[in-house]
């Protein structure tokens, strides 16, 4: 069961990137292989997989993790992603957040690099941070923090300036695909942005110029059909509405 | 000012958009006096539309009851304006007892509308201080983009324009009945609308120099005043509302009021627009087709389908294709008339011209006839052939086989005619039953069914080809009635068309001592 053992996988699902819909089982555990990793989407119903959320499958071969890429507003936390959050309330302990999820996320305070009781950071109701998701269990407050895993902040933490703006889960992720969106790639030619991506469907961008912002905001928002080449074309049309 | 609760607005973005709009951008890409796209869908009913801008959309209904007018305006009618905010708009909606918001919106549109006498109440009195119309326009919100205002005012205007209410006429004995007839009698009447007041609205920033028209939800949030001006397109100001606490100088109101009344003018363009293609649509719809327009491809040069209520000149008629209209003009005119046919003159309003085409026979009748036809159940059993293509494939199949051009007596026409009509509703096996009812033939009939065949006989007529199996070709559809073993009919009375029961809300007053 270790990472580096090559996993006894046993028959991959058939269903592996098709679109499921909920309820369709997509995995016989008795014939699978020792260890099977469920992500989001998925649960364990006696014997067999079945699936919860509209999506398509997804399978990695190195862990044997299978899970269902759905495209929604609301978001259902998922430990490791990253998301942007809106703080509500501080608390004693913590903050809450507002992630998109059906309910709020707790933040604890100590939860950022170098944070001691003496001096952690003050966050303000209305702030916008970029976390972690800890701990996601379905009847439980999704819990997040601000550290990655070696306790080291590598971007998380809040946002300053700049906007942040809603997106459907499908997306922010696309957006955050390996070779670059193509969207991301045309409006980067021609402006200088920083952008943080939420898995929960939020976005958050910042330049210079509000008239850049308001580019890429939309840009990014109307990219959401269209296939690369159209991408390419509507990001040259927002630049030229901006002439 | 206004409680964003669709996810906390983030003190980013709020600084992020008081920053754009100070450089004269919006966080959507639009100018400061740009306003979203509005697109007018109205719902097939009359008096129902749905109307959209941006992300926020908003549905209105218009209604109309018959009851006493206010005591101190006795020939006057009425209009009541009711908003409904539904949770699924907005998280910060609550349902049931409508909030602050709610009430405003519905006092701003009701001030349009009664104020400005953009509805004329006094064509909706029918009887002096005993009937008038009240006209209820439900306004409900489905989704909140921003500036519900607008677009709700929009909503009810269009609705108040496609929405039909009953003719009625005052008759009776002693001329105090009102009567109410049913849109299948008299074709409902439309409401007098004089003019649009059309509702626009400014946010207003910072410290209340900086302006944008038609905000979004967002901005809405952001901002520290509004202005909405209700003006029509002859630039007259029907209401002007303005909340919120910051102050704005005069200059920029009235700069305002000067760009809500140019925006005025192209919103009732294009409302006006919208309802007269509706009105077309409407018309259109009334308007029966025969089916076989969907074949027309493969039957051309064959049936002609009609396109409007028209009468066609039927030249060179011989005499038997006379008693072959008068027979089918008994099949209709005798559920008209509910009482035993006999052969009588024909009306002019039944006129259903034949025109010979070679072999096959043609009726073009008028679609209102068909449809507007009153079906009142007789008592007696019949059934009723259950579902469309079952009537017309038998009839289409018999319309081929039975109608030569052989001139035959009228009785054996009509019981041929009848033949093949009942026989493509009923089946083979009533075919003996019909022969024997020789001197009024369809009088053992229900009148329900002889709509069924009186459209079937006009059907049959058309010469078509197959219809595939499940395919539905346009035309009435007559409800589907199961017919069992002896012919049981079932669901007859809901044809019936029952004069509304206001009449009794009506006639009351009269007992009551003034």
């Amino acid at each position: 069961m270790e990472a580096n053992d090559t996993v006894q996988t046993g028959p991959v699902s058939p269903l592996v990137l098709q679109i499921v819909a909920p309820g369709d089982i997509v995995l016989d555990l008795a014939k699978a292989g020792k260890v099977v990793r469920l992500g989001g989407g998925l649960r364990q119903d006696g014997d067999s997989v079945v699936v919860t959320r509209a999506g398509r499958l997804r399978h990695m071969q190195a862990n044997n993790k299978y899970w269902v890429e759905g495209s929604q507003k609301r978001y259902v936390p998922n430990v490791e992603d990253g998301v942007i959050g809106v703080v509500v309330d501080r608390r004693f302990e913590s903050y809450s957040l507002d992630i998109g999820a059906p309910t709020y996320a707790i933040l604890p305070i100590l939860a950022f690099e170098g944070a001691t009781r003496r001096n952690a950071p003050n966050l303000q109701p209305g702030a916008a941070v970029y976390a972690r998701v800890v701990k996601a269990h379905r009847d439980v407050q999704p819990e997040l923090s601000c550290m990655d895993v070696s306790n080291k902040s590598s971007g998380f933490g809040s946002l300053k300036n700049g906007y942040v703006f809603e997106c459907s889960t499908g997306l922010a992720r696309s957006l955050l695909s390996k070779p670059m969106c193509p969207v991301l790639e045309a409006l980067g030619k021609r402006f200088s942005y920083e952008i943080a991506v939420g898995l929960n469907g939020r976005v958050w961008v910042n330049a210079q110029e509000p008239s850049t912002i308001v580019a890429v905001s939309n840009g990014i928002l109307a990219s959401e059909f269209l296939t690369p080449a159209q991408q390419h074309i509507m990001v040259a049309k927002v630049i030229e509405r901006m002439q | 000012m206004n409680s964003f609760s669709g996810g906390r607005l983030s003190n980013n973005e709020k600084e992020f958009i008081q920053a754009a709009l100070r450089a004269e951008q919006r966080i959507d890409g639009r100018r400061p006096f740009d306003a979203r796209r509005l697109t007018i869908n109205f719902a097939k009913e009359d008096g129902a539309v749905e109307v959209q801008q941006g992300r926020t959309r908003v549905t209105a209904i218009v209604t109309g009851t018959l009851g006493a007018p206010y005591p101190d305006r006795p020939t006057e009618g009425s209009l009541n304006i009711f908003t409904e905010f539904s949770p699924l708009a907005d998280p910060g909606f609550d349902s049931g007892r409508p909030g602050e918001l709610a009430i405003e919106l519905g006092r701003i549109i009701d001030r349009g509308l009664r104020e400005s006498r953009a509805v004329d109440t006094e064509s909706l009195c029918v009887l002096a201080g005993r009937a008038v119309w009240t006209i209820r326009v439900d306004i409900h919100i489905l989704d909140n983009g921003g500036n519900l205002v607008d677009v709700a005012n929009i909503a009810a205007l269009a609705a108040l324009a496609s929405y039909r209410r009953p003719d009625c006429t005052i008759g009776g004995h002693d001329g105090q009945e009102v009567i109410v007839h049913p849109p299948e009698v008299r074709e409902p009447v439309s409401l007098i609308l004089h003019h649009y007041p059309i509702a626009v609205s400014f946010a207003f920033f910072g410290d209340g120099d900086i302006e944008a028209l038609d905000p979004t939800v967002k901005e809405e949030a952001v901002m520290g005043g509004r202005l909405t001006v209700i003006v029509n397109s002859q630039g007259d100001i029907c209401a002007i509302q303005k909340g919120g606490g910051v102050g704005v100088r005069h200059s920029e109101i009235m700069r305002c009021i000067r760009i809500a009344s140019s925006k005025a003018v192209e919103v009732t363009n294009q409302l006006k627009k919208a309802i007269e293609a509706n009105g077309i649509e409407r018309a259109k719809r009334k308007i029966k087709r025969h089916p076989d327009q969907s074949m027309s491809e493969a039957q051309k040069g064959k049936a002609e389908a009609t396109q409007d209520i028209q009468m066609e000149e039927v030249s060179g008629v011989s005499a038997d294709q006379d008693e072959r209209r008068e027979a089918v003009m008994e099949i209709l005119r005798t559920e008209e008339m509910e009482e035993e046919p006999t052969i009588s003159e024909v009306e002019e309003e039944d006129d259903i011209p034949v025109k010979v085409d070679g072999k096959k026979q043609k009726l073009n009748v008028g679609g209102k006839d068909i449809g507007g036809m009153k079906v009142e159940p007789s008592g007696k059993e019949a059934p009723l052939g259950g579902g469309f293509s079952l009537w017309a494939n038998e009839a289409v199949n018999g319309a081929e086989r039975n109608f030569g051009a052989d001139s035959k007596q009228f009785d054996s026409d009509a019981i041929k005619e009848f033949e093949q009509v009942s026989e493509a509703i009923q089946g083979a096996k009533t075919q003996e039953k019909s022969i024997k009812a020789t001197s009024s033939p369809l009088g053992l009939l229900d009148s329900g069914s002889l709509a069924t065949m009186a459209a079937a006989t006009v059907y049959a007529h058309m010469a078509v080809g197959e219809f595939p199996e499940g395919s539905r070709p346009l035309g009435p559809v007559f409800p589907k009635v199961e017919a069992d073993e002896n012919g049981q009919r079932s669901t007859l009375d809901s044809i019936k068309p029952v004069p509304t029961s206001l009449l009794d809300a009506v006639k009351k007053p009269k007992k009551r001592k003034k």
